[in-house]
């Protein structure tokens, strides 16, 4: 038996198992660019310590047989590259680390 | 051996006895089991292909790999086809597909159910663009016939790609643990695409099916009980939208009086199992719940009051706190849906503290599915009668059947509480500031509940308004109902006639 709260009134319940709650992990930090998909990384178009602005692409992921340009989604700078071109990255992996002022 | 004796022995003996093997019935032993003894008016069983590539010319396939006729059930006409997985995998061609909807078109006209039970593997790609004219020309008139006649899938083997449409497109899809799978793409597919492994099973096997996407209504742990759920489900239905589902004549009594001091806790934040209420209200005990796994903390399936099918919707405190979210409105407003289409009258219990509250819940779309449940109660025309046990807070209570949306009767208990929010939430912004600055704010958020609980928690200052027509003990709820179903025999409503509504989806 767990607790949910409603309204301020906490009502004892049982949760399904399959129940969509806690499901939600958040949108995606734009500080932290990471593989939307497993593939490969063709090309970085950014280096360490360059500035970036919204929308500009940093690097092209191939997968499923098309070159998807991963964009940044907030303006800074460039604090860390974590991959090559020509590395095998999975899903979510951590791509670039983005250094901003700009509140998220 | 005749023709028609080799036709009737499907792909042979190696491939009936893997079908066997692997667990399964066959085609003709599904439809034997499914309708009335020796019932099968078997159509087109010489029908054969034509298609020419590929090493298909001269290439004798029993019945194109499908089974189709009719049959009576508990003595009522049925169009039927069984998939015939020994025949080149069930696979599904022009002429095989043409047999499918030749009997499609004859329920259509002749007004009867239509029940067809899919274990394919999929297009027969031999034919080309033929076998996708063949899904094309199903979807069409599953489309057609929706509203018209109940048409119900059967998934006893694979159904993938796009022959997963019609059963969705229909009414109630039935599966049978281990045996059933669904997917739109396969784990094979999925593997190689996007690098996620799963199992065939946990993908779109039975128990996912029925209890994570909703696909399916029924779930069966094997081909016997599949078979007896569906001639149960056509007890409660009538054979097409212009007629009535069977009366039973003299009707048993539930087999436990209502009395709800055994079934609801008095402390409104406690849970309970509101089947059992339901089974205390209809003929005999005799409840068909329909989606079981799915959604569970909304309720829906068929009973009898006095010998007629009732729809039933109610929310179900025992999982969720019986709260309305996505999954629970897109279930329950199909359900009303259907029962609206084939003059099946509605009956909704309610006790709900509202929506879920959730970031999940709002990035699923819950204003897009919440609004469903408003639509197809608003759109209904069939007698709709409401049940106020508890709480019914908020939005939730105008979602949930309410006078408002066009109810025929609501009746409440006199532990029905009908409030914009629970006693708790609204004592906590009414008097806020007075909670604040009080010496004791404890003390004094206690005394503020207390007030709006006198004032709200309860169902007279909906009465007073004409909201809720009735206050009656629960004992009398089953009486009460039989009463209004009786004063709306002759209930009839035409609405404009217009091309369609757009329900939102």
């Amino acid at each position: 038996m767990k607790k949910l709260l409603i309204d301020d009134t906490l009502y004892e319940t049982e949760i399904p198992e399959n129940s969509l709650i806690g499901r939600f992990k958040g949108i995606s930090d734009p500080l932290e660019v990471r593989a939307i998909i497993p593939g490969t990384i063709v090309e970085i178009k950014v280096q360490k310590g360059q500035r970036i602005s919204d929308g500009e692409v940093l690097l092209i992921l191939e997968a499923m047989k098309m070159y998807n340009e991963i964009e940044a989604k907030i303006d800074g700078k460039i604090e860390e590259i974590s991959v090559s071109a020509g590395d095998r990255v999975e899903k979510d992996q951590l791509l670039i680390r983005i250094n901003s002022k700009r509140k998220t | 051996m005749t023709r028609a004796s080799r036709l009737v022995k499907g792909g042979g003996e190696v491939p009936l006895e893997r079908q066997k093997k692997s667990g399964k019935k066959n085609a003709r032993e599904r439809l034997d089991a499914l309708l009335d003894s020796g019932s099968l008016f078997e159509t087109d069983l010489f029908v054969e292909h034509s298609a020419k590539d590929f090493g298909m010319e001269g290439k004798q396939l029993s019945g194109d790999g499908v089974v189709t006729g009719f049959g009576r059930i508990n003595d009522r006409s049925v169009a039927v086809y069984a998939q015939d997985f020994t025949v080149a995998g069930g696979s599904l061609g022009k002429a095989h597909a043409s047999k499918i909807t030749k009997i499609m078109d004859a329920a259509g006209e002749m007004r009867m159910p239509l029940i067809g039970i899919s274990d394919s593997g999929g297009a027969r790609i031999q034919e080309g663009v033929d076998s996708l004219c063949g899904y094309g020309d199903i979807f069409f008139r599953n489309t057609r016939l929706s509203g018209v006649v109940p048409q119900i899938s059967v998934i006893l083997g694979p159904c993938a790609g796009g022959a997963v449409y019609s059963p969705a497109l229909t009414d109630f899809v039935f599966v049978v643990d281990k045996i059933s799978n669904m997917f739109i793409t396969g784990p094979q597919v999925i593997k190689s695409v996007i690098g996620e492994e799963i199992s065939a099973e946990e993908l779109g096997g039975a128990k996912t099916q029925s209890s994570i996407t909703g696909n399916a209504h029924f779930y069966a742990k094997n081909e016997v009980e599949v078979f007896q759920q569906i001639r149960r489900l056509l007890s409660f239905l009538p054979s097409s939208c212009g007629a009535m589902p069977p009366v039973i004549e003299n009707p048993a009594s539930p087999e436990h009086q209502l009395d709800p001091e055994d079934v609801i806790p008095e402390d409104r934040k406690k849970a309970y199992c509101v089947k059992r209420i339901i089974r205390r209200i209809v003929d005999g005990s005799d409840f068909l719940e329909v989606h079981e796994l799915f959604a569970k903390n909304i309720v829906v399936g068929f009973g009898r009051l006095d010998g007629e099918s009732v729809g039933i919707i109610a929310n179900q405190p025992r999982f969720l706190a019986g709260v309305l979210d996505v999954n629970a409105a897109d279930k329950a407003s199909r359900f009303i849906r259907f029962c609206d289409a084939f003059s099946i009258p509605l009956l909704t219990l309610v006790d709900t503290p509202g929506y879920l509250p959730g970031i999940d819940q709002e990035h699923s779309g819950v204003i897009r599915h919440g609004a469903k449940l408003l639509y197809a109660y608003s759109e209904a025309t069939v007698p709709k009668f409401t049940v106020v046990m508890r709480k019914a807070y908020g939005g939730a209570y105008v979602a949930m059947c309410s006078r408002h949306l066009g109810a025929t009767l609501v009746i409440a208990w006199p532990t029905a509480e009908i409030a914009v929010m629970g006693s708790e939430g609204a004592a906590n912004i009414i008097f806020r500031k007075e909670i604040k600055e009080s010496d004791d704010p404890e003390a004094t958020r206690k005394e503020m509940v207390k007030k709006y609980e006198d004032k709200f928690a309860n169902p007279y200052a909906a009465a007073s308004k004409g909201y809720v027509d009735q206050i009656i003990e629960p004992g009398k709820t089953r009486e009460a109902l039989i009463a209004a179903l009786r004063l709306t025999k002759n209930q009839k409503e035409e609405r404009a006639k217009y091309r369609h509504g757009n329900i939102p989806l």
